[in-house]
């Protein structure tokens, strides 16, 4: 095991207390909770491409990245216009 | 040398991520809970792209690493932004301070008057 990997388990155990906020709570601190961990699996997933050393899969981050983006506006924009 | 300090630098975001969620977690409100997104996506990630660089030097995955880092830092002040106001719309149907409400942003603001007290 290298210390990427290492890295990647422990980060994975942060994704317990982001699931059980997204269960429970209302639907704003769920909202809250989804972009915590669009950015916590996009940290993962640069953890684990150096750790499996699959250079490509780097390519997923930034796509994740991106797509957590426009996800969290078009989610954000849902709330503001329909969940009042 | 290289190896050790790539160490602490994967166990510094490392650290800041689980300090981060932890924080978040013992949190009340959604707006106090968003304020906990900016550490992991701004030090955490830039902990992690200086360790591939360390690692790997200058190759394109250390190069897509600091423009994953990049997106992340941009994207969590614009989210951060869209979702309080999405949360102050959902909860006041309106941007704007109600007229009454108490949002001084400065000590010498004053309070926003109600309706026929200007």
């Amino acid at each position: 095991m290298n210390v990427w990997e290492l890295a990647a388990e422990v980060m994975i155990f942060t994704l317990v207390p982001l699931t059980w906020m997204s269960i429970h709570g209302d639907v704003r601190q769920r909202l809250v909770t989804f972009y915590m961990a669009g950015v916590v699996i996009t940290l993962l997933m640069m953890l684990l491409t150096m750790a499996f050393n699959r250079m490509p899969m780097m390519d997923l981050a930034l796509t994740l990245a991106l797509m957590s983006f426009g996800g969290g506006i078009v989610f954000a924009r849902f709330l503001a216009r329909y969940l009042k | 040398m290289k190896s050790m300090a790539i160490d602490i630098l994967l166990a510094v975001g490392v650290l800041i991520t689980l300090l981060s969620v932890l924080g978040m977690w013992r949190m009340r409100d959604p707006y106090q809970r968003m304020h906990y997104i900016s550490a992991p996506a701004a030090l955490s990630a830039a902990c992690f792209t200086i360790a591939i660089f360390l690692q790997d030097g200058l190759k394109p995955e250390g190069f897509k690493a600091l423009l994953t880092t990049l997106v992340l830092m941009g994207m969590n002040t614009a989210v951060t932004h869209a979702a309080a106001r999405a949360l102050r719309i959902s909860e006041t149907k309106d941007w704007n301070p109600p007229p009454g409400e108490e949002v001084p942003l400065r000590p010498e603001d004053e309070l926003v008057q109600p309706e026929g007290k200007q």
